[in-house]
C-alpha cells in the first residue's frame, strides 16, 4: 500500500529547491517523447527502475534560464487504467509531489488517439503543457491546427514542436518557467496564469454519466475531509475510476472505512448506467471521451487541401514486403542473421585489434620484468588481461548489438515480426509479442526478460520469460561464434542453433500444457516505418554501454585477478575434481572447464574468455586444448545451461524467486542432458 | 449481453443481414463496429484504443497463415489477434454498399 504514498521530502532532492522544476513527459508510445527527452537532457540521463517495479525509469537533468530541470520520461501508454504496470506507475507518479508540470507529447498527425490520453491526464489536475509534435509532417499534408483555439479550449499552453529538428523543444521549458513563476509585468501571462487545468466543458461527459460523477464527487469530497489525507488523486478522478471499477483505486479506498458508502454508490450507479446504455461502463466512458475529442478536432483542424503524400509510399512498400506471406519470413530470417553478422563482423575486427596489441604489449612487459614476476602476473596478466579480455571478448560485441537493436526498435520493424509470428507463437502458448522479447533476447537476456512485462497476463509473462531466457544471447553467441564458428565453421553454428530452438519449442509446449489458463489475444499498435533517428540511437547505445561498463567490467577484472591467484596457488584442482563426474565423464570435457562453467553463471562469455586466458597461461592455443567435439559440447552447454546471474535476478524480480530457481534448475538439467546425449552420440558415431 | 443483441435487431433490423465478424471482412473494407463480445479486460483495452460500437474501422490486411489482422482505427494501425477479432461484430459501411 505504501506505493500509493509518495515521499513528501523527495521533492527536495534537487540541489536548489526553489529553482528546481520537476517535469514529467507523458504520451502515447512512438510520439517522439524520447526524442524530446534526448534533445533536452543530452547525455545527463540515468536509466533505472521505478522503486519496486520492473518498469524502466528514465531521468535526466538540465540547467536552463537559471532553473534546474528534473525531467522524467514516463513510459509510453494509451490510457491511465490498470491494463499494464506502466499505466499504474505513471498515474501514481504524476499525482505524487515529485511532478510540478506534465508535458504531454502528442503526435499531431494522430490527434484522435493521442487526445484520449490527454483527456485522462486532464482529470489528474496537474499543471500541463501540450506539445504538438510532428507539426512539420502535418503541415506537409497541408493541414494546420488552430493553436489559439486549442489553448482556449484546453485552458492550457499548447505549443507546436518538431522534435527531430529540435524546433520548439526549449520553448516548452520557457513555458514551464512562466507557469511556475509568471513574470509580474507581463499582463498576458498573469491573466492566463495557469496552476492546474480548469476542467472546462471539454471533459464533461454526457448528461447521465456526468450526473453520476457529480453525485459521487460530493460524497467523495465529504469522505476525503473526514479521512486522513493520504490520497493524492483528485476527487473527480477517483469518482470516474470508481465508476469504472478500477482495481487499484478500489484497493486504495477500501482500506478507509469512510469510503465504504461511496464504493457502494459507485457500484449502484455503474449498474444503472450500464442498464441505461446497454453497454459496459468502459465502452460508455470511452465513447463519450471520443465524442468530446471529435468535437474538438472538428473545430481546430484546418485542412487547406487534400494532398497525397509521396513520401509514405516507400514506407508502405516496406510494410508490404516485411509482412508478406513469403518475403516477410525471408526478411525476418535475414534480419536475425544480419544482427549476428553485423555484431560479429564489427566485434571480431575490433576484438582482434585489441587482442593483438595486448599480446604485443604483454611480450614487451615480460621481456622487461621477466615472465614469472608475481606482481606482473597478478596485475598485468590477471587484472589487465581480464580487462582486455572483457573488452575484446564482450564489449566489442555488445556495443554493435545494442546499436542494431535500437535501430530495429526505432524504425518500427519489431511489431511486424510479432505480426508475422503471432500464429506460430500461439502453438507454444504465447502471442506474437513474445517474438519481440525473444529478438531482444538475442542481445541480452536481461533487458529482454525485463521486456516480458509487456505481456498482459501472468501466465504469458512466465512462459515468455522462460522462452526468452533460453534464447542464445550475444554473450552465449560470442562463445559459440568464437569457438565453434571460428574453428569449425558456420555449419556447426547452425546445428547448435537448431538444437537450441528445438529446446525452446519443447519447453514452450510443455509449459503451455502445465500452466493453467489459456493464451490471450494480441492487441498491439503498429506504427508506420520511419527513418531511425540516429541521434537518439547513438545516445541510447551509449547509455546501455555505459551501464554495461560500470556493472560488468569490474566483475570481469576482479575475476581475472582471482583466476590468476587460483592458478598461482593451484586451487583449481579441488573444484574441478568435484564437478568432474559431470564435466569429464558425462560431457567429455577437460576437468578445468568445470570452473569456467561456474564463472559463466556470472556472465556467459566468461567461459570463453577464461578458457582463452587459461590456454594462454599454460602456453597452449584453444585448438590444442579442446577437440572439435569438446568445442561443440562446451558451446552447447554454455548456450543452454543457465540464464546468467543477472537474468536470474531479473526473472526473480519479474515473477518470483521460486520461478527463477525453477527455470535455472530446468535449464541446467536440459543442458547436461542434451550435452551428454551429443557427447555420447558423437562417441557412438565415431565408434562405428 | 442478451439485451444488446435484441436491441440491435429491433432498432436496426436491416443490419442483421449485413452483420459479420471482423475476420470475415475483405482487405481494404471499411466497416462500422456493432459489438465487441470479449472479456472485460480486453474490451476496456479495445475501447480505450477506439474500437467501440459505432466506430469506423478499415481492415488493412491479414497476417499470413490465418494470423492476426491489421485494422486502421482512429487514424492508426492496430494489430488484433484473430481469436479476438472474431468476437468483434461489424456492419458494412454505406460507402462499400455501392
Amino acid at each position: 500500500m505504501s506505493c500509493h504514498i509518495p515521499e513528501k521530502d523527495s521533492r527536495t532532492k534537487g540541489n536548489n529547491n526553489k529553482d528546481t522544476i520537476n517535469i514529467a513527459l507523458a504520451g502515447n508510445p512512438n510520439v517522439g517523447k524520447s526524442v524530446i527527452f534526448n534533445q533536452l537532457t543530452g547525455l545527463s540521463q540515468t536509466i533505472g527502475n521505478w522503486p519496486g517495479k520492473t518498469v524502466e525509469k528514465k531521468e535526466g537533468h538540465l540547467d536552463f534560464s537559471g532553473y534546474h530541470f528534473n525531467i522524467v520520461d514516463l513510459p509510453g501508454i494509451y490510457s491511465l487504467s490498470t491494463y499494464s504496470i506502466e499505466e499504474i506507475v505513471s498515474r501514481e507518479y504524476i499525482v505524487s509531489k515529485d511532478v510540478d508540470i506534465i508535458i504531454n507529447v502528442i503526435d499531431s498527425t494522430n490527434l484522435e488517439r493521442n487526445l484520449f490520453f490527454t483527456f485522462q491526464l486532464l482529470e489528474l489536475q496537474i499543471p500541463m503543457i501540450i506539445a504538438m509534435n510532428q507539426m512539420d509532417i502535418l503541415r506537409k499534408r497541408n493541414i494546420d491546427l488552430d493553436f489559439n483555439l486549442l489553448q482556449d479550449l484546453f485552458k492550457l499552453p499548447v505549443l507546436p514542436v518538431v522534435a527531430v529538428h529540435g524546433t520548439g523543444v526549449h520553448q516548452l521549458l520557457e513555458k514551464a518557467i512562466e507557469m511556475i513563476h509568471p513574470p509580474e509585468r507581463n499582463s498576458y501571462s498573469n491573466k492566463n496564469r495557469i496552476r492546474s487545468p480548469e476542467l472546462s466543458q471539454i471533459t464533461t461527459f454526457g448528461k447521465e454519466v456526468e450526473n453520476k460523477v457529480n453525485l459521487l464527487l460530493q460524497s467523495i469530497k465529504n469522505s476525503l475531509t473526514k479521512g486522513d489525507n493520504i490520497i493524492h488523486y483528485p476527487p473527480r478522478f477517483l469518482g470516474i475510476k470508481l465508476l469504472e471499477n478500477d482495481e487499484e483505486i478500489l484497493k486504495l479506498l477500501s482500506n478507509d472505512a469512510e469510503f465504504k458508502e461511496v464504493i457502494n454508490f459507485a457500484n449502484e450507479y455503474r449498474k444503472e448506467l450500464e442498464d441505461y446504455h446497454g453497454e459496459d461502463i468502459h465502452t460508455i466512458l470511452s465513447s463519450e471521451i471520443y465524442k468530446n475529442i471529435n468535437a474538438i478536432i472538428e473545430k481546430v483542424v484546418k485542412i487547406k487541401s487534400h494532398k497525397e503524400l509521396k513520401k509514405s509510399s516507400i514506407a508502405d512498400k516496406l510494410d508490404h514486403l516485411t509482412t508478406h506471406s513469403i518475403y516477410g519470413y525471408v526478411i525476418l530470417v535475414l534480419v536475425l542473421i544480419g544482427i549476428y553478422m553485423f555484431t560479429f563482423t564489427i566485434g571480431d575486427f575490433l576484438g582482434r585489434l585489441i587482442d593483438n596489441s595486448f599480446n604485443s604489449w604483454t611480450e614487451m612487459i615480460h621481456s622487461i620484468f621477466g615472465e614469472s614476476n608475481f606482481l606482473i602476473n597478478i596485475f598485468w596478466d590477471g587484472a589487465l588481461g581480464g580487462f582486455f579480455g572483457g573488452l575484446a571478448g564482450v564489449l566489442v560485441y555488445v556495443i554493435p548489438f545494442f546499436f542494431v537493436i535500437e535501430v530495429l526498435q526505432d524504425s518500427g520493424y519489431l511489431p511486424r515480426a510479432a505480426f508475422l509470428m503471432d500464429r506460430m507463437m500461439h502453438a507454444i502458448g504465447v502471442h506474437g509479442k513474445t517474438v519481440i522479447t525473444m529478438i531482444l533476447g538475442f542481445g541480452c537476456n536481461v533487458p529482454a526478460c525485463m521486456g516480458c512485462r509487456i505481456m498482459e497476463t501472468e501466465r504469458e509473462k512466465k512462459i515468455s520469460i522462460a522462452l526468452t531466457s533460453l534464447v542464445p544471447c550475444a554473450a552465449a553467441m560470442t562463445v559459440v561464434m568464437g569457438l565453434v564458428g571460428r574453428y569449425l565453421g558456420l555449419g556447426w553454428v547452425l546445428v547448435l542453433f537448431a538444437i537450441n530452438f528445438s529446446v525452446i519449442l519443447l519447453v514452450g509446449r510443455i509449459l503451455n500444457k502445465v500452466m493453467p489458463g489459456k493464451c490471450t489475444e494480441l492487441i498491439m499498435e503498429m506504427h508506420e516505418y520511419r527513418v531511425p533517428n540516429f541521434n537518439v540511437i547513438f545516445k541510447q547505445t551509449w547509455m546501455r554501454t555505459k551501464g554495461f561498463i560500470f556493472k560488468a567490467l569490474p566483475i570481469i577484472i576482479g575475476l581475472g585477478i582471482l583466476l590468476e591467484l587460483l592458478l598461482i596457488f593451484n586451487i583449481l584442482e579441488p573444484i574441478n575434481f568435484i564437478l568432474s563426474p559431470i564435466t569429464v565423464f558425462w560431457l567429455g570435457l577437460p576437468a578445468v572447464t568445470g570452473l569456467f562453467l561456474l564463472y559463466g553463471i556470472l556472465r556467459k562469455e566468461l567461459t570463453l574468455v577464461l578458457l582463452s586466458l587459461f590456454a594462454a597461461n599454460i602456453g597452449l592455443t584453444i585448438v590444442e586444448l579442446l577437440t572439435p567435439i569438446q568445442m561443440i559440447v562446451f558451446s552447447l552447454v554454455t548456450m543452454l545451461y543457465v540464464p546468467c546471474f543477472a537474468t536470474i535476478v531479473i526473472i526473480a524480480k519479474n515473477s518470483s524467486w521460486k520461478y527463477a530457481l525453477q527455470i535455472t534448475f530446468l535449464e541446467i538439467s536440459l543442458a547436461i542432458l542434451i550435452g551428454g546425449i551429443v557427447h555420447f552420440g558423437f562417441l557412438l558415431f565415431s565408434g562405428i | 449481453m442478451v439485451i444488446k443483441v435484441k436491441k440491435d435487431k429491433e432498432i436496426f433490423p436491416e443490419f442483421s443481414i449485413l452483420k459479420k465478424c471482423l475476420t470475415e471482412c475483405e482487405k481494404g473494407e471499411e466497416v462500422i463496429v456493432l459489438n465487441v463480445d470479449a472479456g472485460l479486460r480486453q474490451k476496456r483495452r479495445l475501447a480505450n484504443l477506439g474500437i467501440l460500437p459505432g466506430a469506423k474501422i478499415k481492415k488493412k490486411k491479414d497476417a499470413p497463415f490465418r494470423g492476426p489482422l491489421e485494422v486502421i482505427v482512429k487514424g492508426s494501425s492496430l494489430v488484433i489477434g484473430r481469436g479476438l477479432a472474431s468476437k468483434i461484430t461489424v456492419q458494412c459501411d454505406e460507402s462499400c454498399n455501392d
